[in-house]
């Protein structure tokens, strides 16, 4: 299998997280199988399906996975730096900005209209995902639980998680079964 | 230097039950930062927010604003490591178990209900921080817009951001 050194996954993953403006995700498929050539689509994909089944931030994880199929631990470290510093660094500076002139009326109308925004895109994700659940509606009735727990009885995260997946994985064996 | 353990243990547990990533995990970072530890106000929670959807890179940015708030570059860095190491290392010996199980039956239920789970906790998250960032009615109707406008068109997120932050300008919002 392709090997790639530490400074070439550095160096991809850096222009994956530097041109992801609302959402990496696009630009990972865009940087890696198609500028890149480091996957092919079908590879990707799969890749993509377990870091978004794992917990934690997806494009991190796919940093991870990617990065040490084709460069060990080392690798894995590189492609991550390569994601997180150049973004981080920006956005450091952006909040300099904030600091001095977060004062003026306009930068807080700016923010305020971008901040309602953001919201509504990170809805539009979960909805767009939601779509797919209608082709077997009895996992809805996961989703529904979720929202009832995090919202209505506002749990903790971790409790959510707990009490939710066994009802999650009985009803998802169905569905595997199923389709 | 307790307060810099504090935000590495509590953003570590964090890591590891965010499925569907960090947009899932919002409320409980403004939950944590806000009312717990009073680190931020609600004010500069959302400004932050509206930063790291506005600058490039991934969507954990507004992690990295609330720990660079309470210590610098040093909190920035630590904040940002905090939240992906755990489930890196968790990934890294995962993938190839993953990858490896043969049953397609097994997979598939993994993949159902850890995608389930993701898509109730995105819409819980939008829900509950919605609540806390949109201060007025026009606040709403443009989240509701982005949401229609992204669910049923393919207009690119970034002429959003623009259009939001315009209005905002001009003081609509």
């Amino acid at each position: 299998m392709k090997t790639l050194t530490p400074k070439q996954l550095f160096i991809s993953f850096s222009k994956i997280g530097m041109s992801g403006f609302g959402g990496v995700l696009p630009w990972a498929r865009r940087t890696l199988v198609e500028r890149d050539k480091i996957l092919t689509s079908e590879e990707f994909s799969a890749i993509l399906g377990i870091c978004q089944i794992v917990p934690g931030p997806n494009i991190m994880n796919l940093a991870v996975c990617v990065g040490s199929r084709f460069g060990g631990a080392r690798g894995a470290v590189a492609a991550t730096l390569g994601l997180s510093l150049g973004p981080i660094a920006i956005v450091l500076c952006l909040a300099l900005l904030y600091e001095h002139y977060s004062y003026l009326e306009s930068v807080k109308g700016l923010l305020r209209g971008i901040s309602a925004v953001g919201v509504g895109l990170i809805a539009s994700t979960g909805f767009k995902m939601l779509r797919d659940e209608f082709r077997y509606p009895a996992m809805l009735l996961v989703v529904v639980l979720t929202i009832i727990a995090a919202t209505v009885f506002h749990l903790g995260l971790g409790y959510v998680v707990l009490l939710v997946s066994p009802v999650a994985i009985f009803i998802a064996r169905k569905k595997a079964q199923a389709l | 230097m307790s307060i810099l353990l504090s935000l590495f243990l509590k953003l570590s547990a964090f890591s590891l039950v965010a499925f569907g990533g960090v947009n899932a995990l919002l409320p409980v970072l403004f939950n944590l930062a806000v009312n717990q530890e009073h680190w931020i106000d609600v004010q500069t929670f959302s400004d932050y927010f509206a930063i790291a959807q506005a600058a490039p890179g991934p969507n954990f940015m507004t992690v990295t604003l609330i720990g660079w708030h309470i210590h610098g570059v040093l909190g920035a860095l630590l904040a940002t490591f905090a939240i992906a190491w755990p489930s890196s290392i968790l990934i890294y010996f995962l993938q190839r178990f993953i990858m490896g199980i043969k049953n397609p039956m097994t997979k598939q239920m993994i993949q159902y209900s850890a995608a389930a789970l993701a898509i109730g906790l995105v819409l819980s998250s939008a829900w509950e921080i919605a609540l806390q960032i949109n201060h007025s009615l026009a606040a709403y109707v443009l989240t509701i817009c982005t949401i229609a406008i992204t669910v049923f068109t393919r207009w690119h997120p970034l002429y959003l951001i623009a259009i939001g932050g315009a209005l905002g300008i001009l003081g609509f919002i």
